[in-house]
């Protein structure tokens, strides 16, 4: 029986009862994961951490699309601060929604589907974008808030946590949405 | 114990906070980012935290603040007054240090300049950038999470936003067993998180059979929540909650007077750019008294 792939907008952006169970897991995998992460601290001028948990809103944005991603990104991070007990930093929240929802964006081209390499190619290059565009976004608003200099700014976070956020989400996002969709294959649902 | 914020909602901390930061990045004046501080000391003190439970977010933030100030400095090569009128600086000494040039090899020897107006810069800073942690690390700890999905909904969130965020709380517990447990059977086949060999990229990789099961278990396990709900009809009708907050007459006018203060300061800083002297410029300058002035 050929079954018939649903691709609509509403298939991206629209917010049902699966979206807000997988906002809400997401939310928890990244605070949860960044919390064991938190500790490992980057060499660098600001409050940057060694984080493989930031494949977490890559993945959920790219699968489950960009509101999932965003929410996944901002109360992640939120969450992982939150249990870490280093208070709300509502611009790296922000920032990190914002890699969450770039990623989602793969969604338009590739309907939340991974079962070949060109999507995952284009996962790939919407999660770099996502990143760079997210902590730039957290970086550069430091310069604003914590007045510091634009050369701090960049030597000091944008190049460390993005450096650091790009090595790890490219290397473990294609392992993931490869896994993902064998997952799915053995559920009958890929 | 007064916990000005949590007894009924922390939508007054997160107004604070946000509005606190917003304002503080108006201006470097000395006087004040000081006054805002001590006002963030004060609130802070409400909340009746002990030094034993803080202390190990305080030494982070202490280190944090420190690096933060003295790398923009150094990086900086001594640049690093922003905001404020610095035609004449009152240079105290300078150091051999070295900065950016423009052509080949992009660094060149350059004094590093250490004046009144840069050090006084460096504790406004510091002033400010403490001034945002004694408000942001109450929340944690003050907070029941139990009341954070009602509390983003008192934001005005949408009942489905919220909904996750109580979610995502609840989900928390069920996520650090996997986690522990995924380890645990990681451990028993050979795998040491803490011994990963090879290059960063190799140590990366090597995280995947922690990272994916966990993930990937997770996901699949979702199912069933999912179906849960809709068979539930979740989303079908305006959502009630369990537990309603009121915010309390104190906490009315906190958010008040946040609000007051940041449109005010908005205003003054505005107004500061039309003005070259006079109590209306007092944003754009730092508030060095003269006495300091050598």
């Amino acid at each position: 029986m050929a079954v018939t792939e649903e691709r609509s907008p509403a298939k991206v952006w629209g917010i049902g009862v699966r979206q807000i169970v997988y906002m809400a897991l997401g939310a928890a995998l990244y605070g949860g994961l960044s919390w064991v992460t938190n500790v490992i601290q980057i060499p660098s001028a600001g409050n940057v951490s060694f984080r493989p948990a930031i494949v977490i809103p890559l993945f959920f944005g790219a699968v489950f699309g960009p509101w999932v991603g965003l929410f996944v990104g901002g109360i992640g991070n939120l969450l992982g601060d939150y249990i870490s007990g280093y208070g709300v930093y509502w611009n790296w929240d922000i920032g990190n929604g914002l890699i969450g929802f770039i990623a989602g964006l793969a969604m338009l081209n590739t309907w939340g589907r991974y079962n070949n390499t060109r999507n995952i190619i284009i996962a790939e290059v919407f999660a770099a974008v996502g990143v760079v565009v997210g902590i730039g976004f957290a970086a550069y608003n430091d310069i604003w808030i914590s007045k510091l200099s634009f050369i701090t700014a960049n030597i000091g976070e944008l190049v460390p946590a993005a450096g650091s956020d790009l090595i790890n989400g490219l290397i473990l996002l294609p392992i993931l949405l490869v896994a993902y969709n064998a997952a799915m294959r053995r559920y009958g649902r890929g | 114990m007064i916990r000005l914020y949590t007894g009924s909602t922390h939508e007054p901390s997160c107004l604070l906070l946000f509005l606190f930061g917003l304002t503080a990045a108006q201006t470097s004046n000395f006087w004040f980012i000081l006054t805002g501080f001590l006002g963030a000391v004060f609130y802070y003190s409400l909340a009746g935290l002990k030094w034993s439970e803080t202390k190990r977010v305080w030494y982070f933030i202490i280190f944090l603040n420190t690096m933060l100030v003295v790398f923009n400095y150094f990086l900086s090569a001594g640049s690093v007054v922003q905001g404020v009128d610095l035609t004449h600086q009152h240079v105290l000494f300078s150091i051999p240090f070295i900065g950016l040039a423009n052509k080949l090899p992009f660094f060149v020897p350059k004094p590093l300049i250490f004046s009144v107006e840069s050090i006084t810069f460096m504790i406004t800073q510091g002033l400010r950038n403490f001034g945002i942690a004694f408000l942001a690390i109450p929340i944690p700890f003050t907070t029941n999470p139990g009341l954070m999905g009602i509390a983003f909904k008192g934001m005005g969130l949408p009942d489905k936003f919220a909904y996750a965020v109580d979610l995502s709380f609840r989900f928390l517990p069920s996520v650090t067993r996997d986690f522990g447990t995924t380890l645990d059977a990681q451990r028993a086949r050979g795998f040491e998180i803490d011994k990963l060999r090879g290059g960063i990229f190799s140590k990366i990789a090597k995280l995947a059979p922690m990272v994916v099961p966990v993930v990937i278990g997770s996901v699949v396990g979702a199912e069933d929540i999912i179906n849960a709900m809709e068979l539930r009809c979740f989303g079908m009708g305006k959502r009630s909650w369990l537990t309603i907050l009121h915010p309390r007459s104190v906490d009315r006018v906190v958010m008040t007077l946040t609000l007051v203060g940041f449109f005010a300061i908005t205003l003054l800083n505005i107004l500061g750019n039309f003005y070259s002297t006079g109590f209306l410029h007092v944003l754009h300058i730092q508030g060095i008294p003269q006495f300091l002035l050598p």
